[in-house]
């Protein structure tokens, strides 16, 4: 039980964080180096880079589609109990969802081979991902009990989340086809610390009028809640939290569950201002054997009470009727746990755009003292603006889930370059985000939030994201 | 010359950086409000089910027909006892027999003490369905504390007619069905 509510915690916890994984300012923003993690097929023109450790990518995101923490907690004189049950209770739908990411790089290079048309990169981040969809029979039975509802089903499938910790150990290739196309592959390696799922419920809870009795009250019950990893970390928290960090790092660094995964990524020229790009991302599966726990209801039960009928009953009369009741239940919809491995797959994300570039591009052999920033290939041209639309898709418990989004992108000279975007999902419709990357001599930086106008009241965002990122960055001399 | 050029575009930067930082705020929050809150549900589920039919009333002669103490460990588990504020227990009998009965359901702590006792006249068929509603934890209704420490439910049934009529009814019986709703307060 204690284990079911750390679960609870940590998803909790992720949902604080987290959303729904796109980082649509970044991909395809080409000057900035960790572009290349959510397209491997990305053009680039790096002699080299190195991301400052711990600094050069982390990104934080947050979302829920149903509710804001305005909706809740404002401070509106509305009685709280009415707010939860109209805006929640039963305000939101079991296609809405409470869901994060969090993502840390923990080391990032990258350098060109002696092919030049071969860049390679490398690196390890730390990952946290979690995702519940609204579990709203649960809820519903929750507030308002099953009297007075006969014949209603409450559907046990509502429960669906999934989340996780993980290293990942990574390594991509990059490389230049020809003038026109750029493919890209990263082979991954994941390490575990724990995870959750429960993902494949099925089942309801009905009271009808009983054959016999006024009531019967009937489950048919087919759950599972699979973890990895959790048992040591709850033991942990329990007895000795000093204990917590060697045991994280020891999973996250090859001690805990592994698994494997590609990342594959393209770049086509259709002309010489129109670029179409697309990436298939976290194509893999971990196999949890570690720390395994796995709770199981299944099967089906209708109680009327207990039940005497004489005089059959006149033989045990002696019987314990009431434990006799609880086995027979327990016999029917029988419930435990089990340390069964498994595997699971990792949430794969699939992005695709289409980018038009106009304007005066950057000379590539400008007179400056930043030979360092200067490429030498012939072939790459950033134009001063482009503009374009995006598509990014990732699978989720509940099948795929897409987000639109348009940008414009603008460089000043080197220095300095904006994208700003508008994306469309189910979090916002009014989503407008702005990504900066700056360039002072080797150093880049680069900042990127989301959902902007939402800063106006942060408390009544549906969704936000910020990314920033520091490293050093090479064109090779001139 | 770069850092002229940066210098340059912080003339942009800086004031959009400023004016998105003055424009981004966080409406009042009460989170207090979380204290406030209720979640009470109402449950019901049925308890005890008794059925005898006819032929039995005639074979036990006497008036003592039938007595039973029932183990029911559903009021006192803490689950329940901890968090039920109030609620009713419904009865409903069923006699299809010739015999006029009384039946009499005791509440019993884990000691075997009698907290609560209800009777129940009930007149030989054709009469209609004996039903009540007791309710416990309300205003006027019986205490609570009666349900919270209710360990056993001992039924009893008086045949106060004869040992060898019969009904002109098909399948007669005596039927005993009973239920409960509570409010459980959960937070």
């Amino acid at each position: 039980m204690r284990q079911v509510k750390l679960v609870l915690l940590s998803w909790l916890l992720g949902c604080i964080f987290v959303t729904a994984q796109n980082k649509q300012i970044l991909y395809d923003f080409t000057e900035i180096p960790q572009a290349l993690m959510i397209n491997p097929g990305m053009s680039t023109d790096f002699q080299w880079y190195a991301g400052i450790p711990v600094l050069s990518g982390i990104s934080f995101q947050a979302g829920s589609s149903g509710l804001t923490v305005n909706d809740l907690f404002a401070d509106d004189g509305v009685d709280f109990n009415v707010k939860v049950r109209e805006r929640a209770i039963y305000g939101m739908s079991t296609r809405d969802e409470l869901s994060g990411t969090y993502q840390v790089e923990l080391l990032n290079g990258g350098f060109r081979g002696r092919n030049r048309d071969n860049f390679y990169s490398f690196g390890i981040y730390n990952e946290g991902d979690a995702i519940g969809y609204w579990f709203k029979d649960y809820a519903i039975l929750a507030f308002e009990g099953n009297a007075d509802q006969l014949g209603r089903k409450f559907d046990l499938g509502h429960l669906k989340t999934r989340g996780e910790m993980l290293n990942v150990f990574h390594f991509g290739i990059n490389k230049r086809v020809d003038g026109a196309l750029t493919l890209g592959g990263r082979a991954k390696i994941y390490s575990s610390a724990f995870n959750f799922s429960s993902t494949k419920n099925k089942g309801y809870f009905v009271t009808n009028e009983g054959q016999n009795n006024l009531l019967a009250n009937t489950i048919d019950a087919d759950l599972e809640l699979r973890s990895s990893g959790l048992n040591e970390i709850e033991d942990a928290i329990d007895n000795d939290s000093s204990l917590l960090p060697g045991i994280l790092t020891r999973r996250l660094f090859f001690g805990g569950d592994l698994g494997f995964g590609i990342d594959l990524g393209f770049t086509y020229k259709l002309n010489k201002q129109t670029v179409i790009t697309g990436s298939l991302l976290d194509l893999g599966f971990i196999y949890s054997s570690t720390d395994v726990k796995n709770y199981t209801i299944k099967g089906n039960a209708t109680v009327e009470g207990i039940q005497v009928i004489l005089p059959d009953a006149f033989s045990n009369s002696n019987a314990d009727f009431w434990q006799d009741l609880v086995d027979e239940v327990d016999a029917l919809v029988p419930h435990g746990t089990n340390n069964k491995s498994y595997i699971y797959f990792r949430p794969t994300k699939l992005y695709g755009s289409l980018r038009y570039n106009w304007g005066e591009p950057s000379n590539p052999s400008m007179d400056c003292d930043c030979n360092y920033m200067v490429s030498k290939r012939k072939d790459y041209t950033k134009y001063a603006n482009g503009v374009g639309g995006q598509l990014y898709v990732i699978n989720r418990p509940k099948g795929p889930q897409a987000a639109l989004t348009a940008f414009y992108l603008r460089r000043f000279g080197r220095a300095l370059a904006l994208k700003t975007t508008y994306t469309v999902d189910k979090f916002s419709w009014s989503n407008i985000g702005l990504g900066l990357n700056l360039q002072a001599g080797p150093v880049n930086i680069y900042v990127m939030a989301d959902n902007l106008l939402a800063y106006n009241n942060l408390a009544d965002s549906h969704y936000s994201s910020f990314q920033l990122g520091l490293n050093i960055i090479s064109w090779g001399k001139k | 010359m770069f850092l002229e050029g940066f210098g340059m575009k912080n003339r942009i930067l800086l004031p959009a950086i400023i004016m998105l930082a003055l424009y981004s705020c966080i409406e009042r929050q009460n989170f207090d409000q979380y204290d406030d809150l209720e979640i009470i549900p109402t449950v019901e589920a049925s308890i005890l089910y008794i059925e005898s039919p006819e032929r039995l009333l005639n074979e036990i002669q006497g008036q003592d027909f039938y007595s039973q103490d029932f183990n029911f460990d559903g009021f006192s588990e803490d689950a329940f006892s901890d968090r039920v504020l109030d609620g009713f227990i419904f009865y409903e009998i069923e006699n299809t027999t010739s015999k006029e009965m009384e039946a009499t359901v005791e509440f019993l702590d884990e000691g075997g003490n009698t907290l609560d006792t209800q009777y129940f006249h009930v007149d030989p068929a054709p009469t209609p369905l004996v039903q009540l509603q007791v309710a416990y934890g309300t205003g006027t209704g019986r205490s609570i504390e009666i349900i919270k420490n209710t360990s056993s439910i001992k039924v009893s049934v008086l045949n106060l007619g004869d040992n060898s009529s019969v009904s002109n009814l098909p399948d007669p019986k005596i039927i005993f069905r009973s239920s409960g709703k509570f409010r459980l307060r959960l937070k």
